[in-house]
């Protein structure tokens, strides 16, 4: 295991200033910043971005992406975040899907899809969860089968965040029967959400809003060219996917919202020492795992795999992210209820409703644990 | 880290290896500190690192003097490197005094201290009384910094000709009660900006930040070696998914109290920034709480012997979060500064890591 301090670059330096003033310009003041990557989906806020370079960054030129360095994207990721910028449109298309692409993907794939998503158009869903199939994602019961010219496929996918606003969505699901093996004959399908035989359904969420969905797929046509990587190689596809975009800033900036409006509409009078003492120690978190998570995005680029430090940081970030929300109830002693009240308490209010997400998404805490003492106990 | 900074690390790492094992550790322990390990040290220049070569120390700069202070923890050395080198040895050279020969310390700010420097015809005397100074017992001198007239000084004594009342913390190394009624000091000399009780306390943060995670590191390699070799119900703990989290916390805990501290550590060019050091000490204290917890946990009884390796390592996480001022104490400071500072300070202070050689503090 191994984490290095990182020194910015100059240019790195430049980068970051660009996005902030970008972000200074475009957000308007009194916005109510959003909760890390749960945010707004707002098309016209993700062309701009992408106009300016900055999505598909991790997608080389030929592609017409950006061909930049992982700890560009970092940069350019923790400023948005940190913004609480609504940039739910593009966020999982440009961090998942183009990466998984870029490994797996057709030539053709490519160079349709890319394009369009580093411009920010092309948004995508992710459909690895099932009813029946959470953490142990190899149980998907999704199946496809042989048609003339493509795959017909049925199944039920749930919690299936942006399905209905989002143009396709990545399916895992079985092309052959497991015969013993049970990570074989799985494969990734990209699915059109407006194809015949897509039923999108919202499924309420905690704090009422419309957010994940249930997707059925009833006999939906998918053609050959839709075949993400390799048919039957859909296991090692998803977990090299899961296993290196899981410790970016979106693992712990979730609530830094909370702590910044805290300060804002708490002046430095109304802080009594327990007060303080919570902004100390958050602070002192935050900028410690924001090194850890940098040190990860270095390491990336200097072609190294650290798939057990980014488990690691992954429930080290999004533990803390929960603990914000504790600790900043128990200085700010206020009732809160949704969309009521001030900045910090309309964040509390949702920090609190949709805080438990946040180690279950993308690999629950247990899971990366296992995954985590597998690699330290070799 | 720089070519000269890993030969330091390996230099330190292999005498502290010879010369602090665990069973040197627990030999010395009833005296407080390892004096042959000390000895060691000294020649070869580790004792007075970080002090310029010109006043008479061995040089290299803070970050150096780390490395060393890391493997100290490592190998729960008891000896007054920090105190020699960061603290003393610093004061004393920023304030054009004479280094001793041996280790020195210094008083480190407790609420209950009092001191009183008068001039008298007869020159310097000090009196008053000093609490929980690291290693008086050890030290040749003890360095303070009391102001005159409203002006800070930096006062060296001759620590052997005190009254010392002996004390130890948790690991057993000595934190004495220092008692001095009109002493002569031996030098007295202004002192130069910057050179404050705060700096000492800063310092001394740092130190017990990086030897903490230092420490840390050693019960991360011992949990994980343990664990593998024990077996109970037919399979090594480290099988056991409830054990298994032990060791995940204790890694997430290690390597998030070393990035804290080595960036306080490598930043402090040539003084710790006060939000670097506050943070790095908040999360070692911390992390130092939770690692021991889990480690403790996952080692059973046998960590609780004074035969294994384990409690020299915990007990020092336990005494050290508390010196130089404990999580609570900094996380108020560093809470009233950033609440001062504003809301809009905030993402860029807390996204400023590590700083390049020599810039200005602030990337934002
Ligand atoms: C807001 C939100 C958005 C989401 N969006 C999407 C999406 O867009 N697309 C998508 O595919 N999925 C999505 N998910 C689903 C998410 O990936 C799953 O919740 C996650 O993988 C866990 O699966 P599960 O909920 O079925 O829990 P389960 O797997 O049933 O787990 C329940 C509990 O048991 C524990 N557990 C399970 N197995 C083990 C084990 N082997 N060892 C120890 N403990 C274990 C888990 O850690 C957890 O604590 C979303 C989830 C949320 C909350």
């Amino acid at each position: 295991m191994r984490f290095d301090t990182t020194v910015l670059s100059p240019a790195e330096l430049d980068l970051r200033a660009a996005v902030r003033e970008f972000l200074a310009a475009e957000l308007p003041e009194d916005r109510i910043p959003a909760l890390g990557m749960a945010a707004e989906h707002d098309p016209a806020f993700s062309r701009k971005l992408a106009a300016a370079g900055w999505v598909g960054m991790a997608i080389p030129p030929e592609y017409g992406g950006r061909g930049r360095s992982a700890v560009d994207r970092f940069i350019v990721t923790e400023e948005l975040l940190s913004a609480g910028a609504p940039i739910g449109a593009h966020f999982v298309a440009d961090r998942q899907t183009a990466p998984t692409l870029l490994s797996f993907g057709t030539e053709e794939q490519r160079k349709y899809f890319l394009p369009r998503i580093s411009a920010g158009e092309c948004w995508f869903s992710l459909g690895m969860s099932e009813p029946d199939a959470g953490s142990d994602l190899a149980s998907v019961r999704t199946s496809a089968k042989r048609v003339d010219g493509g795959w017909s496929i049925n199944g039920t996918k749930v919690w299936t965040s942006g399905a209905h606003l989002n143009h396709y969505f990545a399916v895992l699901c079985r092309t052959s029967p497991a015969n013993g093996d049970r990570h074989a004959g799985l494969s990734q399908l990209i699915v059109d959400l407006g194809s015949p035989g897509v039923k999108v359904s919202p499924i309420p969420y905690l704090n009422g809003t419309h957010s994940f969905n249930e997707v059925l797929l009833d006999d939906v046509f998918v053609p050959d060219d839709m075949v993400l990587g390799e048919v039957g190689s859909g296991w090692a596809q998803v977990t090299s996917e899961l296993a290196y975009e899981r410790s970016g800033p979106d693992r712990f900036l979730s609530t830094f919202n909370l702590l910044r409006y805290f300060i804002a509409e708490h002046g430095a009078e109304y802080v009594d020492d327990a007060a303080a003492r919570v902004v100390g120690t958050l602070s002192a978190h935050f900028w410690t795992i924001r090194q850890l998570s940098l040190a990860v995005a270095r390491a990336l680029d200097e072609g190294r795999a650290p798939a057990v430090e980014a488990a690691l940081v992954k429930d080290l970030g999004t533990r803390f992210e929960q603990r914000v929300i504790e600790l900043m109830r128990t200085v700010a002693e206020t009732e809160v209820g949704p969309g009521e009240g001030s900045i910090f308490q309309r964040l509390l209010a949702e920090a609190i409703l949709t805080g438990p997400t946040f180690t279950l998404r993308g690999g629950t805490t247990e899971v990366l644990r296992s995954i985590a003492a597998r690699g330290l106990t070799r | 880290m720089s070519d000269d900074r890993s030969f330091v690390a390996e230099a330190a790492t292999s005498i502290l290896q010879d010369h602090s094992t665990p069973e040197t550790v627990r030999r010395v322990e009833h005296r407080g500190w390892n004096e042959e390990l000390w000895s060691v040290l000294a020649e070869s220049g580790f004792t007075t690192i970080s002090v310029p070569e010109t006043a008479g120390g061995s040089g290299g700069d803070i970050a150096d003097a780390c490395v060393v202070i890391k493997a100290v923890g490592q190998f729960a050395a008891a000896v007054p490197v920090v105190e020699t080198a960061l603290l003393a040895g610093w004061a004393l050279a920023a304030a054009g005094l004479e280094l001793p020969i041996g280790p020195a310390t210094t008083g480190v700010g407790q609420s209950a201290d009092t001191t009183e420097l008068r001039k008298t015809a007869q020159g310097w005397r000090l009196s008053g009384r000093l609490h929980r100074v690291p290693w008086a017992h050890q030290a040749e001198r003890l360095v303070l910094i009391v102001p005159v007239d409203g002006v800070d000084h930096v006062v060296s004594v001759r620590a052997p000709e005190l009254e010392i009342l002996p004390g130890r913390n948790l690991a057993g190394e000595t934190r004495d009660t220092v008692v001095f009624d009109d002493v002569p000091a031996e030098a007295v000399a202004p002192a130069p900006p910057g050179v404050s009780v705060e700096a000492l306390r800063l310092r001394g943060a740092l130190g017990r930040a990086v030897a903490t995670a230092g420490a840390l590191a050693r019960v991360a390699d011992l949990t994980v070696q343990y664990t593998a070799a024990r077996e109970q119900f037919g399979r090594p703990l480290a099988r056991f998914q409830a054990v298994q989290r032990h060791i995940v916390r204790i890694a997430e805990r290690t390597q998030a109290a070393g990035m804290a501290a080595d960036t306080a550590a490598l930043n402090a060019d040539p003084d710790p920034d006060f939000f670097d050091v506050a943070a790095a000490k908040i999360i070692a204290g911390e992390s130092g709480s939770t690692a021991a917890a889990a480690a403790h946990q996952a080692h059973g009884a046998i960590g609780m012997t004074k035969e294994y390796e384990l409690g020299q390592l915990t007990r020092r996480l336990w005494t050290w979060r508390d010196e130089f001022g404990s999580e609570s104490y900094w996380s108020r400071l560093l809470g009233q500064q950033v609440v001062m500072d504003g809301a809009s300070e905030l993402w860029p202070r807390l996204s400023t890591g590590r700083v390049p050689h020599g810039s200005t503090r602030s990337q934002a």
